[in-house]
């Protein structure tokens, strides 16, 4: 008896399921991002807001890439509903804390996906989600540094207005 | 997993994957899909449909339709999308169904793990 469903389909049910779990996750900070670029840019922060609208672009790209892995792989991606997302905060500050729970709570889900894919010998996902792992590590430490600017800077005076100026030419950019 | 019946005629030949007192699911592999016998039809599936099949079931909550009270009559539309078939079932026959689908799949993924330890990885 042929082994049809290895034929037709390349990772496990499980790894498919988590992927698209991924999926919603990415597109739900999408949206996440959009709604705090539109708090900034109502607030006067214009650097801020095209910070994050960089942001929410690129959480797009990260859904299309397992978007199209789960298909490459002879798998059923799903497009994935997002609502209630956030439009108010209650300060600039705030704003950047929850960009950095979001990036961590990203982090933890892929490794999440990696260990299971540890326990089934699903080296080709697991190779897939390096490139991940390598974006989360900038991702996280852009996102801290973006908090750390108000303790640097202090929001006192024309605080606010510099960390605004400031976000936008945070940089990573490691050799490794 | 034995063969069904040899004939002479070119019928397309089905392998039994899991059989129980109401129903059995056989696989083809020239036609590479799988026939339900199941609630008096005999029902082609092919992968995508198959796995729709598996997930429409699976997702139905059959101990809190055995527990519900309201007055709904208990039977349970399985309509896929894109197949051919669907079923009208109650809620015996659908624990019957489901139970040749785990069946189903525990059998496919043994194939799936012998195919690897006989063809595919060199000891
Ligand atoms: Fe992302
Ligand atoms: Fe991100």
């Amino acid at each position: 008896m042929k082994d049809i469903m290895r034929v037709k389909c390349s990772i496990s049910e499980d790894v498919e399921t988590l992927i698209n779990q991924q999926i919603k996750k990415e597109a739900h900070s999408s949206a996440i991002y959009l709604g705090m670029a539109s708090w900034c840019a109502r607030n006067g922060y214009e650097g801020a807001a095209a910070y994050f609208f960089k942001q929410a672009d690129e959480e797009r790209d990260h859904q299309m890439k397992f978007f199209k892995y789960v298909l490459d792989m002879g798998g059923n991606a799903v497009t994935p509903e997002i609502s209630n997302i956030k439009q108010e905060y209650n300060s600039f500050r705030e704003v950047f804390e929850e960009a950095l729970e979001q990036e961590i709570s990203v982090t933890q889900s892929i490794k999440n996906i990696a260990a299971r894919c540890q326990k089934e010998n699903d080296f080709l996902t697991l190779d897939f989600l390096n490139w991940f792992f390598k974006e989360q590590r900038e991702e996280e430490i852009k996102a801290r540094r973006a908090v750390e600017l108000f303790d640097v800077i202090g929001e006192e005076g024309t605080g606010r207005w510099q960390i605004d100026k400031a976000v936008g030419a945070i940089s990573y950019n490691s050799e490794a | 997993m034995q063969k069904t019946k040899e004939l002479s005629l070119p019928v397309a030949s089905f392998e039994e994957v899991f059989a129980t007192k109401s129903g059995a699911i056989f696989q083809s592999d020239s036609e590479k899909c799988w026939y339900i016998d199941f609630a008096g039809k005999l029902a082609r599936f092919d992968y995508r449909n198959l796995l729709k099949l598996k997930k429409a079931v699976y997702n139905i909550n059959i101990e809190e339709k055995l527990l519900s009270s309201d007055k709904s009559a208990d039977v349970e539309i399985i309509f896929i999308c894109a197949c051919d078939h669907s079923y009208v079932l109650s809620l015996l026959e659908l624990i019957k169904l489901k139970e040749i689908l785990q069946g189903t799949f525990v059998m496919l993924e043994l194939n799936h793990i012998i195919h690897d330890r006989l063809f595919r990885i060199i000891a």
